[in-house]
């Protein structure tokens, strides 16, 4: 193989030798560091100094504009990737004001889950590696609350014992931090700093009645509510990325699988374990969501979704492969394969005396042919009509996926309706004997065809509550059965009554005549 | 259920066979064909239809409409190539869920017809390919050409088009002798009948100039 000569010269952004910072502008406009490589930190600058200032310190200071919301997609999609070790992540993006670094994170549910990964410390050892192997250089700690969390993972030791905290030993991890460890807004802060209150054990001996009315910020989290929240006496909601499935089944190992035929065996395994307490619970799967995780950081996934509950494990594969597994971006390979159902219903055991056994057994195989077909060919592609409540006939019936409702058959069958309809209708000229009449001769598709037997008209009134997309004036159909002299038999409209219907344009104001349909 | 060859060449076979072809004589002809293709089920199968047909095909002919239905549940797969058409044809007849499986494909080989006909048997539904021709080699085991015919006569209004009409020539028929036959709709059971005055006999008897090939063979 031939080496490759680059392109264009490296980039000095790229070179960690270089101090580097991603510039954003404030409220008042001003352009200020938004995040910060190492090596421009080193240099002695800081988050949220002004890029004039910066500039004035380290004149090599290489700036690129910030891409926030780029932050924020690259961070969901870290938390999704973060499920590996919880089913409950949620992103915190940071709180508003703070002068400090690395303020977003993500919060992990683990509660009773540590012993799954051999231990707390094994626990936040193999997140760190994770992160680290896949490009995030990242701090974690762990405590009894969101809020001690989060304090010890970005004022806390970086690594043993002192980031993991307990109920009983919180209270002592926590009184070291800074005032800032709490999470306030800027205000507190210096107002703490004013009274002299440096660290958080320095609040603990205070009258709690005097802190509150004294630390009062505009959005009503004080500094005691936060005091409390990180000491677990009062509550912190999170907001998980996506819903935490009640039923999930989960497989991690040690070399990353990079072939299909791999995901499909493991898949195999995964169905039969979600199965179980399913069946467990008497309920049924709806939705199935199969998510791998790659080992650089990334996500895979791919849904199925049933028309009724079911828990059958092959079922289930064929939908996938129907699905596609093939679709899944493996990458340089997955290393943990999660399922989790995420519609669930009870599943009712069959009513024997209502429906027949063979009844039932129709219905439950046609469910499955449309979830096969469903899968394979997506939602939109497999469809029923339902009817309407209107008398415009193109209007009288809707065509709706099929998943999950089945097809019914209409009670209003009529012979004088097409078999197959034009929608839209397609322009017809024709020749009419009265003004009011039906033709005697139309041209439709470049073809004249001269009309023998007629029936009609058929008066359809217009909707006049529902206006045209097009924002002109509905009008009056005249529908006329009309049959050619090569025996073909056509349903065709005059839109528009002559001298009384107007519709925009002068040229428009005549009644135009419209192919609707093809009857047998 | 295969006939016996030439027991009774006038009769118009009604029973249909797991895979049959039809195709439309000419441009007009495609609601006739449909019309026939839904005939085509078993009596008093209440399983549902599946149809399949491509997006071009649904723009030039019309999409299938509720109410002209004639109460026949529906279920409708539009597609994009006529391998997905093929696969859906297959699945659905292997299923064994519907009663008839329509799909408007072009180009199937003889190999992936015979695939339907093995399915239909499986699944005891009625497999029906509607291809643009008949020239194309395939496993059906009856092949028909369908085209409309002047409607009979309405008794209350001579003006006007009365119960649809339709000739089916069976172009091909495993051991079964060619022929035509003129169907009508009957407009209380909605489903489509041998027209009365001929009483089941070919349409060849009475002369129409769309039988020739039917004769021929």
């Amino acid at each position: 193989m031939r080496a490759r000569r680059p392109a264009s010269p490296p980039d000095p952004a790229l070179d960690p030798k270089n101090p580097f910072a991603l510039i954003l502008k404030n409220s008042r406009g001003a352009a200020i560091l938004h995040a910060l490589s190492p090596a421009a930190r080193a240099a002695g600058l800081r988050r949220g100094q002004t890029q004039a200032d910066a500039l004035a310190m380290i004149p090599h200071l290489i700036c690129k504009p910030a891409d926030p919301e780029a932050d924020t997609r690259a961070l969901t999609a870290l938390a999704v990737w973060a499920e590996r070790w919880s089913p409950s992540v949620s992103v915190d993006a940071g709180r508003q004001g703070l002068g400090g670094e690395g303020l977003e994170g993500l919060f992990l549910d683990l509660t009773g889950a540590a012993h799954l990964f051999g231990g707390e410390t094994a626990l936040l050892a193999q997140i760190r590696d994770r992160l680290a192997g896949a490009g995030s250089r990242a701090r974690a700690a762990m405590a009894p609350t969101p809020a001690a969390a989060w304090a010890l993972a970005r004022w806390g030791e970086a690594e043993g014992d002192g980031c993991i905290a307990d109920e009983g030993t919180v209270r002592d991890l926590l009184a070291p931090l800074p005032v800032e460890a709490l999470g306030i807004d800027d205000r507190t802060l210096a107002q703490a700093r004013r009274f002299g209150l440096k660290r958080i054990g320095d609040l603990y001996p205070m009258p709690r009645a005097g802190l509150a009315r004294r630390f009062r910020d505009g959005d009503g989290v004080g500094l005691v509510q936060r005091l409390d929240q990180a000491l677990g006496l009062a509550g912190e909601a999170l907001t998980p990325v996506r819903p935490p499935p009640k039923y999930r089944a989960w497989q991690a190992w040690m070399e990353p699988v990079g072939d299909i035929e791999g995901v499909e065996a493991r898949l195999a395994d995964l169905v039969t374990d979600l199965a179980a307490p399913l069946l467990r619970d008497g309920q049924g799967a709806r939705a199935l969501t199969l998510t791998g995780f790659r080992s650089d950081g990334g996500t895979t996934g791919l849904s199925v979704r049933m028309g009724r509950p079911g828990r059958d494990a092959g079922i289930w594969l064929r939908l996938f492969r129907e699905a596609g597994l093939g679709r899944l971006e493996l990458g340089f390979g997955l290393d943990a394969l999660m399922l989790t159902a995420d519609a669930v219903e009870p599943m009712t055991p069959r009513q024997g005396a209502l429906e027949s056994e063979a009844e039932a057994k129709q219905a439950e195989s046609l469910a499955a042919l449309i979830d096969r077909l469903t899968a394979r060919l997506g939602e939109a592609r497999v469809l029923t009509p339902e009817p309407v409540d209107s008398w415009i006939p193109e209007r009288a019936e809707r065509w709706r996926p099929a998943l999950g409702r089945g097809p019914m058959a209409r009670a209003d069958a009529d012979p004088r309706r097409p078999i197959l309809l034009l929608d839209p209708p397609e322009p017809v000229e024709a020749l009419a004997e009265l003004p009011d009449g039906a033709p005697v001769r139309f041209i439709w598709r470049r073809l004249s065809r001269r009309v023998v037997r007629s029936d009609g008209p058929e008066r359809l009134s217009p909707e006049w509550w529902r206006p045209r997309p097009d924002d002109r004036q509905v009008r009056t159909r005249d529908y006329y059965r009309v049959e050619d002299d090569a025996g073909a038999r056509y349903w065709l409209f005059r839109e528009g009554l002559y001298g009384r219907e107007f519709s925009g344009a002068a040229e428009e104001r005549a009644p135009s005549w419209w192919m609707h349909g093809v009857l047998a | 259920m295969t006939p016996s060859p030439l027991s009774s060449p006038a009769l118009f076979p009604q029973r249909p066979e797991p895979l049959e072809e039809a195709c439309a004589a000419g441009a007009g002809d495609a609601a006739a064909l449909v019309a026939f293709a839904l005939s085509r089920r078993l009596e008093g199968d209440g399983r549902p239809v599946l149809m399949t047909a491509t997006r071009a095909w649904l723009c030039e002919h019309g999409r299938p409409y509720g109410p002209g239905l004639s109460g026949i549940p529906l279920i409708m797969v539009p597609v994009t190539t006529a391998a997905e058409a093929l696969w859906t044809l297959e699945q659905s007849l292997r299923s064994g869920a519907v009663s008839l499986a329509l799909g408007a494909v072009d180009a199937s080989t003889l190999s992936q017809t015979r695939r339907l006909d093995f399915a239909a048997r499986q699944g005891g539904s009625v497999g029906l390919v509607l291809p643009r021709g008949l020239d194309g080699l395939s496993a059906a085991r009856r092949r028909w050409r369908i085209s409309t015919l002047a409607s009979a006569v309405d008794p209350d209004d001579a003006k006007a088009p009365g119960p649809a009409r339709l000739a089916a020539e069976l172009v091909r028929g495993r051991g079964e002798r060619p022929g035509a036959w003129m169907l009508e709709q009957d407009d209380e059971t909605h489903r489509l009948r041998l027209a009365d005055r001929l009483a089941g006999i070919g349409l060849a008897a009475i002369g129409h100039a769309g039988a020739p090939s039917g004769l021929a063979a």
